[in-house]
């Protein structure tokens, strides 16, 4: 019987809203409209955010990055991971259920030194890589300002940041000096030559950053092929939890040991996670008054064709609905509109956004000194590729049907409370 | 008070009292009434004489501020709003002076809705409804909408509705106040004839004469309360 009751209201529901046709279209346009935007401005708002974690975690350690838990704040060669731990990371990174996530694998000696040459001496970082590895991770490529990246017979050649270059005063196939403490924990120096120049775009990466062969950096300070961090950069951020979780599982006894960390790039780049989160809010605000606005927009319709049923509800609670029952009519009204018109919303909006999902969206027109836009670490590109994911899109069709649910209580309680008799005397 | 099960409707001291502003309007005062299972009982009466209440009284669609009554032996007096719908839904029909179809509904699907609430199969409904049509001179009607119908013709789906859940009484507020002689006179021979052959208790409120001199019982009220209750052969 409560089966045959519930056909009978979304019966009944759907036929009120054919029936006011033009008032259900109205109401449909304008959630529609509000999904098709939710759509555009959260997938263009992911795409720009996976975007700067990918550009973070490439110039930073990865999505995963694998090192001592003492090395974050020390940055100290004595903080080296063991052999054992960079193998055990690398194979568990190679395991089936990770390894399809994998893009690149980065194990990296990173340390505080300093470079100097006739015009002074400067604080650098000094990281000493693969120079095949980090070609892959990194952003290599796109970044060369003049010269070339490292390759893997080079020995004394060094890759450096473009102001690097400039406070220096070094230019291409200049010879400079860098001293560090070695394994010893001695002042080693190393001469080394410019053969890249490198502009990241982020100052502090420009400013600092020197790239050496591993090599070199293993016969210069005694490291031999010792790293600090073992970095991952992955398909997407999505999969940082999996690859992580992974790794945890994989260095168990030397995470116990102390010996090493397992770190997402939320926790190794809390800055980026924070701009991301703060930049969520201010779309979850924006969107938030939106559908406010609409959710009144829905409680008075829904409100305006409840007064004007006063007798249909009577009636029906004459011929043997309960008040919930009543109340529920409108309840399944406001679901179904808020449903049907959150679908074609999402789909519009899809249908909107897929545009610019090979080519991206160029907001370089509306943003002034692109070129020089960085934040918290990242580079910021003008072309927004927008990122489509189940979740999301799951994530804003719920948003409006709580939404047509939540404006829907008020008029269905409204329903629900009719005087029967009262409603009976009401003419039309 | 003791109930009389063989009633279709039996009121005891039953008073209704509204609040308007700071004064009580007495609308039914200390009725006792007693109807019988297949009356066709008339509450005759001018406007205000309290005939409406006390049909919506015996409906349950408002309680008495004093009193009992009973419908079909069950004591309605202090039932819930969920208990007052199920008994409604059960065992009484309305007919409503506006007709009060369901807009969106097909003649058809408003003669059945009680019995789809009631969750009577398909099959049944659409026999028991068939069969009414053809009764009330519906037939070919069905799939109109009531904007579609005639008053008359709107006031005949009402009645089918009402009596083909088969209610322990069908109440009709004023049935013939919106039609005109003739459909008027239509509708109460299609009530009088289902009273008769399928022994359907009719209890009426109306002001009309036609009405009035068709029913077997005609009970009077002014200001509340019952002034006489005559009974025909």
């Amino acid at each position: 019987m409560q089966k045959m009751h519930a056909r009978v209201l979304v019966v009944l529901a759907m036929r009120n809203l054919r029936r006011h046709l033009r008032r259900t279209v109205l109401t449909a346009s304008a959630m529609i409209v509000g999904g098709a935007l939710l759509v555009f401005s959260f997938t263009i708002g992911d795409g720009g955010h996976e975007q700067w974690i990918d550009s973070g975690v490439r110039l930073g350690n990865g999505h995963v990055t694998v090192e001592r838990p003492e090395y974050r704040v020390s940055r100290r060669i004595d903080d080296r991971l063991t052999a054992d731990v960079r193998r055990a990371a690398e194979l568990a990174l190679a395991a089936p259920e990770v390894a399809p996530h994998v893009v690149a694998t980065s194990a990296k000696l990173s340390i505080n030194g300093l470079a100097s040459s006739s015009a002074g001496a400067r604080p650098a970082r000094i990281v000493a890589v693969d120079p095949v590895a980090e070609t892959g991770f990194g952003m290599v490529d796109d970044q060369i300002v003049e010269g070339r990246y490292l390759e893997p017979d080079d020995r004394l050649a060094a890759y450096v940041g473009a102001e690097l270059v400039d406070s220096l005063e070094l230019r291409l196939g200049s010879r400079f000096v860098v001293q560090a403490q070695d394994t010893e924990r001695e002042i080693a120096g190393q001469l080394l030559r410019v053969v890249g120049i490198f502009r990241s775009g982020v100052p502090a990466v420009d400013q600092m950053t020197i790239h050496i062969p591993l090599t070199t950096a293993g016969e210069w300070l005694g490291s031999r092929s010792d790293v600090t961090n073992v970095g991952v950069v992955l398909d997407g951020s999505a999969a940082t939890a999996l690859v992580r979780g992974h790794l945890e599982r994989a260095l168990a006894d030397p995470v116990t040991r102390g010996d090493a960390r397992v770190m997402g790039w939320r926790e190794a780049d809390p800055a980026l996670a924070a701009a991301i989160a703060i930049d969520d809010f201010g779309n979850y605000l924006t969107n938030g008054f939106l559908f406010v606005i609409i959710a009144f927009g829905i409680v008075n319709t829904v409100l305006m064709s409840v007064m004007h049923r006063r007798r249909e509800f009577g009636v029906l609670q004459a011929l043997g609905l309960t008040p919930g029952q009543t109340g529920a009519i409108v309840l399944v009204e406001g679901l179904t509109l808020s449903a049907a018109s959150g679908l074609l919303g999402v789909a519009l909006g899809l249908a909107g956004t897929w545009y610019f999902f090979g080519e991206g969206l160029d907001m370089s027109g509306v943003m002034e000194n692109i070129d020089d836009m960085t934040f918290s670490g990242a580079v910021i590109d003008p072309v927004i590729v927008p990122l489509f994911t189940a979740r999301r899109l799951l994530q804003i069709v719920a948003f409006i049907l709580s939404i047509g649910a939540v404006a829907s209580i008020y008029p269905a309680l409204r329903a629900a409370r009719v005087d029967v008799t009262e409603a009976m005397k009401f003419d039309r | 008070m003791a109930n009389d099960s063989t009633a279709a409707v039996r009121t005891a001291g039953v008073w209704k009292i509204f609040k308007q502003e700071a004064e009580e309007v007495q609308a039914v005062r200390g009725v006792d009434l007693t109807v019988g299972r297949g009356e066709f009982t008339a509450l005759a009466g001018p406007s205000g004489s309290g005939k409406t209440t006390l049909l919506n009284l015996i409906g349950g669609l408002t309680r008495p501020t004093r009193g009992q009554i009973w419908v079909a032996g069950r004591d309605v007096s202090g039932m819930t709003s969920q208990e007052l719908a199920r008994l409604r839904l059960a065992q009484v029909g309305f007919v409503f002076q506006a007709y009060n179809l369901l807009p969106v509904l097909t003649a058809l699907e408003n003669a059945e809705f009680p019995m789809l609430l009631q969750g009577v199969d398909a099959a049944e409904r659409r026999a028991r409804v068939r069969e009414l049509f053809a009764r009330t001179g519906m037939d070919g009607l069905e799939d109109r909408r009531p904007g579609k119908l005639s008053g008359g013709q709107q006031q005949r789906v009402a009645v089918v509705r009402a009596v083909a859940s088969r209610p322990a009484l069908v109440l009709a507020d004023e049935p013939t106040a919106n039609l005109d002689s003739a459909a008027s006179e239509a509708l109460l021979d299609v009530m009088a004839e289902l009273n008769r052959d399928l022994g359907v208790t009719f209890v009426f409120a109306t002001h009309d004469g036609r009405v009035m001199e068709r029913s077997r019982r005609l009970v009077r009220m002014v200001d509340g309360a019952i002034d006489s209750d005559e009974r025909r052969s």
